[in-house]
């Protein structure tokens, strides 16, 4: 005999699963549950590990009055729902955007561009003398498909080859993308098809 | 029988397909890959005592597939020695990391405080990883049960990501990506993933690149790992039955492409 919750989830499965079929009252059920519980549990876990936490304990049990500053600027953010005081909320928007910007933008820089250019400029030759197929198809790939997102000048002659290869290159990340995506989903649903045939049925060991 | 359409046949198919697979006790023969080999190498290479942080950042809707990963990954570290400190980035990961770390160290005997501590969610990821770069004990002063930093032994000598061996992140996401432009390439922390197979074309560069050490990825990559560790967390078995959805899939495809072609041969000649 199953216990209480694995009862409920195998329920709640078959109910999500019902869609397939059509939509119905039991899925709508069972999809508002879900979002009303991650909705729940996430306010529970940002009200304890965020709001008091990082706020309310220490500024006013901690005397941490530098605290007054963020709190300040997060009630500012409620500004938004009356038109009067709206223009407000563009104050913590303002820090937010130019912080983070101020924090992303050299490290992405860094990790994003120069690491990756650098990671693609390797020798074409490897050291027997054999060229480095792999290499070659990096760099090859990487122009062709730069060339094809090159927009001030007509796709024509060398540069319009050029970006025909590398729409290629583009098909063929689109589908490895799309096979890995399809194998991902796949891998979710014979989870669910293994719990409810093992932890919930006991069809199978 | 009336109301029943083509797709509901599909997905009866699909159902019919994995459900027999998965009550045959059969377990395909899986080539390990060298991604896989890679992080199994790392984690098998370290000295026992070593600290690895798992970040769990994910959220539950990927849980059949992030689970095994997840397992295979925490076994091998326990088994061999090391120390975990896990954390969450995206508050539905928290429980979840909880409970499979607490699984697997039960399994092996370790005990919290000594060989693993849980620190809990941290809201901000960008921010939270950053701040634990600088100091860790700052960014969590509590463990996930409230209990003070200082209070376990095994984070007695952890102050930043100079003392951990290597972040290894979980992830459904991208907020790996960010662990490797804040924790790698500004403070210089080995950063390794377990990731659903939806995320491997977005993380393959960095791999390439070096940015990334390793990655284990989806249903098969914790298939691969299950046989280099020898323990089942139902990778293995599921790779039949992901094998058979494929196949099933790829006979749709071209019973598709038969009947459309067909269907345009009578057309012009009609």
């Amino acid at each position: 005999m199953s216990d209480p919750a694995t009862i409920i989830a195998g329920l709640l499965t078959l109910a999500i699963l019902s869609f397939l079929y059509r939509d119905n009252p039991i899925y709508k059920m069972a999809e508002s549950l879900l979002i009303g519980v991650s909705i729940g549990y996430t306010l529970v876990i940002v009200w304890t590990s965020t709001l008091m936490d990082l706020l309310f304990k220490p500024l006013f049990s901690d005397g941490q009055y530098a605290l007054m500053l963020p709190l300040v600027l997060g009630l500012l953010m409620f500004g938004r729902f009356l038109a009067k005081t709206s223009s407000l909320s563009r104050i913590p928007i303002a820090v937010m955007i130019g912080s983070g910007a101020g924090v992303a933008i050299p490290v992405m820089l860094e990790a994003r561009t120069l690491k990756q250019m650098s990671a693609t400029v390797t020798p074409l030759v490897i050291e027997s003398g054999f060229p480095d197929l792999s290499a070659i198809v990096v760099i090859a790939g990487v122009l062709t498909t730069l060339s094809y997102f090159y927009f001030s000048r007509e796709h024509k002659g060398t540069l319009g080859k050029s970006a025909k290869i590398g729409t290629y290159f583009l098909m063929i990340f689109f589908g490895a993308t799309f096979g890995y995506t399809v194998m991902s989903r796949m891998s979710t649903f014979i989870g669910r098809m293994e719990f409810l045939l093992t932890e919930f049925l006991h069809l199978s060991g | 029988m009336k109301n029943i359409e083509t797709r509901h046949w599909t997905f009866l198919g699909l159902f019919v397909c994995i459900g027999l697979v998965m009550l045959i006790d059969v377990k395909l023969d899986i080539p390990v890959s060298a991604q896989t080999r890679k992080m199994f190498d790392f984690i098998d290479s370290l000295p026992a005592g070593s600290v690895l942080m798992v970040s769990f950042d994910h959220e539950a809707s990927s849980l059949p597939e992030i689970r095994p990963i997840g397992l295979v990954i925490l076994r091998h570290a326990f088994a061999k020695g090391h120390r975990l400190i896990g954390v969450a980035l995206l508050a539905e990961g928290t429980v979840i990391g909880y409970r499979l770390m607490q699984k697997t160290a039960a399994e092996y005997g370790r005990e919290y405080g000594q060989d693993y501590v849980y620190l809990g969610f941290k809201p901000q990821y960008i921010a939270a990883i950053l701040s634990m770069g600088e100091s860790i004990p700052r960014t969590f002063p509590q463990d996930y049960l409230g209990r003070p930093y200082e209070q376990f032994d095994l984070l007695r000598d952890v102050d930043n990501y100079d003392d951990v061996a290597a972040v290894i992140s979980v992830t459904d996401g991208s907020l790996t990506t960010h662990w490797m432009e804040y924790g790698g390439a500004r403070y210089g922390v080995r950063v390794l993933s377990g990731m659903t197979a939806a995320m491997v074309t977005t993380f393959d560069p960095y791999v390439a690149s070096g940015q990334m050490h390793s990655l284990v990825a989806g249903l098969r990559g914790a298939a691969e790992y299950e046989r280099l560790i020898n323990r089942e967390v139902g990778g293995e078995r599921g790779m039949l039955a992901q094998t058979t959805a494929h196949l099933y899939v790829i006979a749709l495809v071209l019973l598709g492409n038969l009947i459309y072609f067909r269907s345009r041969r009578k057309r012009k000649s009609a």
